[in-house]
């Protein structure tokens, strides 16, 4: 049995890092077109999606639910500037759905920006935007995101499951980094980041249940510590989540004592603070997500025991 | 060096000892183009250690009905390995019963529907040994001894080993996912073989694919070949 307090202490010491760290979080307003300036979005939307889950879940404690708002506070004002950000990347590209999936967190905890909707409303509206073509396990969390909007999933969602790889439980054998973490992907958009474990169908919970178990072994003698933290999300959204203490143990020990997550093996040999966080905020936040929902689910699963 | 020199033709004296016996198992119900039964020539100690090494595969061919009887040569290095490796009281678990199933084999091969090519029974090997160490061991070792034990997947054998064997078939199949991916072939062949005895396969492992994609990965190596056969002619239904 997993120590609750390891995995509990793990989400505290990450999100002291990022708190820390939090000027990492930044957008290049003047970026090459040619990179593109929705690029530096995604540490920002990942940010936003993760701390909206430390709130909901309200188990890591008052100062971790204070950085967690502190944290999402700062991305709001000071990266997105007040969302004026987010409408400057949907001018730059109308029909990106990016600045929309960044927005719908800060929105449902009560951040708003009704200009930025009416382009969702719209882009909802065309053909194109339905069209847009992506993998398969974006396509299911575009859908995903357009339900928690309110707006009719085009397509629904049961259709871009069919298309994911984890919806056709292929052979476990064949999974290699990249499936790995189109399945991790596929769990969270239809747990809904873990708020809803009931949103994973059975005959997947059934075949993650059987193999999960085996990505978690691999991946941690591996030493891949973003992809492990992953898949400890999915081993807590599963209806009977096994806490696996070896996973967890070695996922805790990698990690540095400023709470920083290396994503794989050790942390890069740099002296340069922005690279560094470059490669350390994604395993880091992973961390933060693992051990909040990791720390619910014990404490729930305790609470229906007694 | 000397030591790397002999581990090398050790290896060596079993790869010839398992390439006959795949190639025997080779076809299923059809003869072998390439009997066992090939002219003696005298063994030396290298030959009996690599009979030691493949154990009662080494008779395979002869247990399993519609493949070809096993040699004079193979069931006299048989009989010598099993009556020169006899494991000590304090010989590691595998050992015991590997040299177990040796002797169970010989028992099969050379009783009265035997296919052995010379009179003379073995008699029924001593008493099983203690299989309670497997019960609760975890997944990953639990599918290591059992590869190495992949002589006793047969498809009607009932011994302690099997018994736990059969109770842990989840693990089994997560054991050869991790040796899949961890392109243990010869660990993925046995444990693949020991699935085409179990119980409640999930059907999501894909154990006839998986087969195939370690045979086509580790076949070089022809233990690993032997386990795929043997696999195969199980799961297509062959008996004892």
């Amino acid at each position: 049995m997993t120590d609750t307090r390891l995995v509990h202490t793990v989400g505290a010491r990450a999100l002291e890092w990022l708190w820390a760290h939090r000027d990492g979080f930044r957008l290049e307003p003047d970026v090459d077109p040619e990179v593109g300036f929705l690029e530096r979005f995604k540490p920002v939307g990942e940010l936003g999606v993760i701390c909206s889950v430390l709130f909901r879940e309200g188990v890591a404690g008052s100062r971790q639910a204070r950085l967690a708002r502190g944290l999402l506070d700062h991305a709001w004002r000071e990266v997105l500037d007040g969302g004026r950000m987010l409408l400057r990347g949907q001018h730059k590209e109308p029909l990106s759905p990016i600045p929309w999936e960044v927005y719908l967190p800060f929105k449902e905890l009560g951040y708003d920006l009704p200009d930025l909707e009416r382009h969702a409303l719209l882009n909802h509206r065309l053909d194109s935007w339905a069209a847009l073509e992506t993998k398969p396990n974006r396509r299911l969390g575009l859908s995903a995101f357009q339900r928690r909007s309110g707006l009719t999933p085009r397509p629904h969602e049961q259709e871009a499951l069919a298309a994911t790889w984890l919806a056709r439980t292929p052979e476990p054998w064949t999974v290699e980094g990249h499936i790995a973490y189109d399945v991790t992907h596929t769990v969270f958009h239809l747990t809904r980041w873990g708020e809803d474990p009931d949103g994973l169908p059975a005959r997947l919970a059934d075949y993650l249940a059987a193999w999960l178990p085996v990505w978690l072994d691999d991946w941690r003698d591996l030493r891949h510590w973003d992809l492990l933290g992953e898949l400890l999300v999915v081993d807590a959204c599963l209806p009977r989540p096994t806490f696996d203490e070896a996973a967890w143990e070695a996922f805790a020990g990698a990690q540095q004592p400023d709470g920083a997550m290396p994503a794989v093996r050790g942390l890069p040999a740099t002296d340069d603070a922005q690279e560094l966080f470059d490669v350390v905020y994604h395993p880091t936040l992973v961390a933060a997500f693992a051990s909040t929902l990791a720390t619910s689910r014990a404490l729930s699963d305790l609470a229906h025991a007694s | 060096m000397k030591q790397s020199g002999t581990s090398a033709l050790l290896q060596g004296a079993v790869q010839d000892l398992a390439s006959g016996v795949a190639s025997a198992l080779r076809g299923g119900g059809h003869p072998s183009r390439e009997p066992l039964d090939a002219p003696l020539r005298p063994t030396g100690d290298l030959d009996l250690a690599a009979a030691r090494v493949l154990g009662a595969d080494l008779l395979l061919p002869g247990v399993l009905d519609h493949t070809p009887p096993p040699g004079a040569r193979e069931l006299d290095l048989a009989r010598r390995a099993f009556d020169a490796y006899p494991p000590p009281a304090t010989a590691a678990p595998t050992v015991a019963w590997s040299h177990w199933a040796l002797g169970r084999a010989l028992h099969r091969v050379t009783g009265p529907s035997g296919t052995a090519p010379a009179p003379g029974r073995v008699p029924e090997p001593g008493p099983e040994p203690d299989a309670s160490w497997l019960t609760g061991a975890p997944w990953p070792s639990l599918t290591h001894h059992l590869a190495v034990l992949a002589p006793l997947a047969l498809p009607v054998e009932d011994c302690a080993l099997t018994r736990v064997a059969r109770g842990r078939t989840l693990d089994v199949a997560r054991g050869f996912v991790r040796a899949v991916r961890r392109r243990d072939w010869y660990q993925a062949a046995g444990a693949g073989r020991w699935l085409t005895v179990l119980p409640d396969v999930p059907h999501t492992l894909g154990l006839p694919g998986g087969l195939d994609f370690v045979e086509l990965m580790g076949g070089g190596d022809s233990r690993v070949l032997l386990q795929v056969r043997a696999a195969r002619l199980i799961g297509s239904g062959v008996t004892v």
